[in-house]
């Protein structure tokens, strides 16, 4: 395991350089000017030199690279062109939010989804399947921000059961938890959709399998047969899955927030996009990405905890 | 071919879910095709005294900020939702299956370099990447297109190219490349062939997902610019006036929502249809 | 035959069981009876699809619900029937008095465990250990099945054993409570031939040391002839002989057990200075869709009667403790009920 995890966390740091380096590349070379898309054609002659200036546009691409890895490196993100103020701390401080709720979501969507998708592979063909296949469709169809509406037209405004607006700016726990339930449910509700169905096929799989025969034939109770040796083995393809799927859940999110008005990294960026606010935009993506690759290291380590055939090389 | 024989055909009809979805996907294309025969109302046509209307039988759906008729705009918008939905992923298709293939052909370094590079460009969520290139290439629908293609090029890398390495290894290949076919003609007449199955239901899946996508670009303003109606972008109008007006959010996700649950039909049945296990 | 008491330990009567397939019903036991007396080892034989695995776990009701269906019949053991049992008095049997292992070890153990631990849990259901004593009792059982170094085995995972060693573990999990019944389907059949002969080996001498009755299912005869006492012979859902071990190879009535003894190759065995071609028994097993009136074996057979392909024969007792269901031996027997 030891070996494993470090070989794992060895190989994250080439994709932070990778996600560093195609968010910058991207951004400057399929984008054109910048200082165009900062100032549209409106800018005067010396607004875009002083930008030109500001940016180190006039660098060879390759300096600017490097200086801005160097500045990555220190924690300097750069100043939003729109306000002037830095980035970094800007993101730091709307960060927990997008954390918490992709959380929440994570949770929801595994405490939601295994029991359904274990309870539609017991009683195969039968209603409980049916309905499952059907909701895990109809959630899978659903884009997760459309949920998000809905839910807040029914729960916040027709019945008035919870907060419209998703935070609040002081609370304590319970707050924050109340504002957090829908905007997460909303999330969650799309990735048990997913999570169902990858229980269910792989529960039906190992239900049918030897091992399990062999639990029965021990004279195991039918609950130690299903939970503790089904669904454990089930674990890992559901833990791989998630995995995954947590990238889609972090876009997901960006759109939530705007839903329910929740503050957050993905409001930052959707601002930054609406005032063209490059170097913000630019920032607000490494940092989504960076995210994401140390996600996705959580993940593969928890694997390695979960797979004995990892877990003891 | 393996997709369209006798029994294959036979076994698809029985497939009732795959044929729902097939249907409506036609009947999407009708409306996309016959939008401004089916509408009503032009898109563009405003009416500032009817602004803000619910529905009513002038206007089956509505009326949005600037008195257009929501209904006629959700049918035009099935043109936006569907030709970027499909243009993506056949044009990611043919882009990442090439490529797949050959790096699963050739083997050796390319492969395992080219290999890196996909995995590494998967591990981007296709939204973030779609954002990431719009943001810098500009909104608007060509770049939406050819965003969500980029995103999906890997994907169908990697399906293709997994079953390539496998099948490289067969005797009849090995035949063929004793006979002097080219590594070119390999790859098309004998390789691509097997895989037509597994890239046919990733396709019609992907294609839904490439739907949200694009809906969801619109949402943030990156996709489609007015005055084409998107259905994403109605519903960001949509949550503006939530208060007011929620009809303008809830029908245009009605429309996302049954177009991308007939492609998940379809690429479902599909799969059910090419299951091994459940060949009788 | 030190130990061997005629008291009967096991009473399969009547048993039919059928499954609900796509394509229709197959009868895949017709009336299956026998009896298990204490101490023995009995050999139950027949090609793939003759029913011998279905009988089995239908003794500890493993078979799967749908699509299979338990028609008739009843399994006697300890003056209760089996079959009537609630679930939970089922469970209390299976793993503790009656205890079954399988052919594959390497799927029939579970990924995810420590090979200790799966020992373990039979202890603690059974006999209510905590987990320390059961460990340490898994141990124990480790050492009976001849594992090297049970402390280290004791926490290994399946996948980082040998086949033999896995199947000694399944062995270890059967055999940890004692049981009086011991159904052992194709055990060795995933084996090389040598991790075999060791396997029955173990078998056997725990067989005595533990004074249990072995039901062993094979299709290979050799295997039989090592091992058991009293072999029953099964065909397409029913038994067409049963007899003691010798008698059986030596001179068996029926065609088919005839059959399987006469294709067993023979070294060095030759027909006019020429090396002997291997004898088959000519024809297939008849689809369980489709069976033939009359005798199921009657399309393959040597010595076939007009009258065997109009009426299936009755299991009868030709002699004492042989029992055969065939027209040629008819006149002979008594119906065996």
């Amino acid at each position: 395991m030891l070996g494993y995890a470090i070989r794992r966390i060895i190989f994250t740091i080439p994709m932070l350089f990778f996600v560093f380096t195609v968010v910058f590349f991207v951004m400057r070379l399929a984008g054109g000017d910048p200082t165009y898309v900062i100032l549209g054609d409106q800018g005067s002659q010396e607004a875009v030199t002083q930008l030109r200036l500001k940016l180190g546009l006039d660098e060879p691409l390759i300096v600017q690279y490097v200086q801005a890895l160097k500045n990555l490196l220190q924690g300097n993100m750069g100043e939003s062109i729109i306000n002037d103020r830095p980035i970094a701390p800007q993101i730091m401080r709307v960060l927990p939010f997008t954390i918490e709720l992709t959380i929440a979501a994570i949770l929801i969507g595994l405490l939601i989804g295994i029991p359904l998708g274990v309870a539609a592979a017991l009683r195969r063909n039968k209603m409980p399947d049916y309905l499952l296949r059907v909701f895990s469709l109809v959630g899978l169809s659903t884009p997760s921000f459309y949920l998000g509406i809905l839910l807040l037209l029914l729960f916040a405004m027709q019945l008035d059961w919870f907060p419209i607006i998703g935070y609040k700016r002081t609370g304590d726990l319970w707050d924050r938890l109340y504002y957090l339930f829908l905007p997460a449910l909303s999330l969650g509700l799309g990735k048990a959709a997913f999570v169902s169905r990858v229980t269910r096929s792989n529960m039906l799989e190992r239900l049918g399998s030897d091992f399990v025969r062999t639990a029965r034939a021990k004279g195991l109770s039918e609950y130690k047969v299903i939970y503790k040796h089904a669904l454990k083995d089930c674990m890992i393809p559901i833990v791989t899955v998630s995995g995954v799927y947590v990238g889609v859940l972090m876009g997901g999110a960006i759109l939530t927030e705007t839903v329910f008005n929740r503050p957050g990294l993905g409001k930052f960026l959707v601002e930054a996009i609406a005032q063209r606010d490059y170097s913000a935009i630019q920032s607000g993506l490494v940092f989504y990405g960076i995210i994401i690759v140390l996600v996705n290291l959580t993940v593969d380590l928890l694997y390695g905890l979960i797979d004995p055939r990892v877990k003891y090389e | 071919m393996l997709l369209f024989d006798q029994k294959a055909q036979a076994a698809f009809k029985q497939n009732k879910a795959a044929l729902v979805g097939l249907a409506f996907i036609v009947l999407i294309l009708l409306i996309a095709l016959f939008a401004n025969i089916l509408a009503p109302y032009d898109v563009r046509t405003q009416d500032i005294m009817q602004r803000l209307r619910p529905p009513s039988s002038h206007h089956w759906l509505g009326t949005d900020e600037f008195g257009r008729d929501v209904f006629s705009r959700i049918l035009f918008g099935s043109r936006v939702s569907l030709f970027v939905g499909v243009t993506s992923i056949i044009t990611a298709m043919v882009f990442g299956v090439l490529l797949g293939a050959y790096s699963g052909f050739k083997g050796g370094w390319i492969d395992q370099v080219l290999s890196k590079v996909i995995d590494s460009l998967m591990s981007f969520p296709s939204l973030l990447l779609g954002i990431l290139i719009v943001s810098a290439m500009g909104p608007g629908i060509r770049n939406a297109t050819i965003a969500i293609a980029v995103a999906y090029i890997p994907r169908f890398a990697r399906i293709a190219r997994g079953p390539t390495i496998v099948l490289k290894e067969n005797e009849f290949i090995m035949a063929a490349r004793a006979c002097g076919a080219t590594d070119a003609r390999v790859i098309f007449r004998h390789i691509i062939p097997n895989l037509v199955g597994e890239i046919a239901v990733m396709s019609s899946l992907w294609i839904s997902a490439a739907i949200i996508i694009e809906a969801s670009l619109s949402f943030l303003g990156l996709g489609v610019q007015p005055p084409m109606p998107s259905w994403g972008m109605m519903i960001k109008t949509g949550v503006d006036a939530l208060h007011m007006a929620p009809w303008l959010a809830v029908f245009p996700g009605v429309a996302i929502c049954l177009s991308v649950l007939a492609f998940n039909l379809l690429g479902d049945g599909l799969r059910d249809l090419l299951d091994p296990k459940l060949i009788r | 035959m030190t130990g061997l008491t005629m008291e009967t330990i096991l009473q399969v009567k009547n048993l039919s069981v059928i499954f609900n397939t796509f394509e229709g019903k197959i009868l895949a036991l017709d009336r299956v009876g026998f009896d298990l007396f204490a101490g023995e080892t009995l050999g139950i034989v027949g090609e793939s699809g003759c029913g011998k695995s279905v009988t089995a776990l239908s003794i500890l009701r493993l078979i799967a619900s749908p699509p299979g269906e338990v028609t008739s019949g009843q399994i006697i053991y300890a003056g209760k029937d089996l079959m009537t049992l609630s679930p939970s008095a089922m469970r209390d049997i299976r793993g503790e008095k009656i205890s079954m292992i399988f052919q594959e070890p390497a799927t029939s153990l579970s990924p995810v465990f420590t090979v200790g631990e799966q020992i373990a849990e039979v202890f603690r259901q059974h006999l209510g250990l905590k987990r320390r004593e059961a460990l340490e009792q898994s141990v124990e059982m480790l050492k009976k099945v001849n594992i090297p170094e049970p402390q280290m085995a004791c926490r290994c995972y399946p996948y980082e054993m040998s086949g033999g060693m896995r199947q000694r573990v399944m062995i270890a999990m059967a055999l940890a409570c004692n049981p009086k019944v011991l159904l052992a389907d194709e055990p060795t059949t995933a084996l090389d031939v040598t991790i075999q002969a060791q396997v029955i080996d173990l078998i056997k001498q725990l067989q005595q040391d533990m004074g249990m009755s072995v039901i062993y299912i094979t299709h290979d005869l050799g295997v039989v002839a090592h091992i058991s006492m009293r072999v029953i012979v099964m065909y397409v859902g029913r038994i067409v002989e049963e007899a003691p071990v010798m008698d059986l190879l030596m001179s068996p009535m029926h065609p088919y057990t005839q059959g399987l003894i006469d294709s067993i190759p023979k070294l060095g065995e030759k027909i006019r200075g020429k090396k002997a071609p291997l004898k088959e028994i000519k024809g297939m097993v008849p689809s369980l869709l489709n069976l033939p009136p009359g005798c199921k074996f009657s399309e393959r057979c040597r010595h076939v009667m007009d009258l065997c392909r109009q009426r299936e024969p009755e299991l009868m007792q030709i002699a004492p403790g042989r029992l055969c269901r065939c027209w040629l031996h008819h006149s002979k027997g008594e119906n065996s009920t």
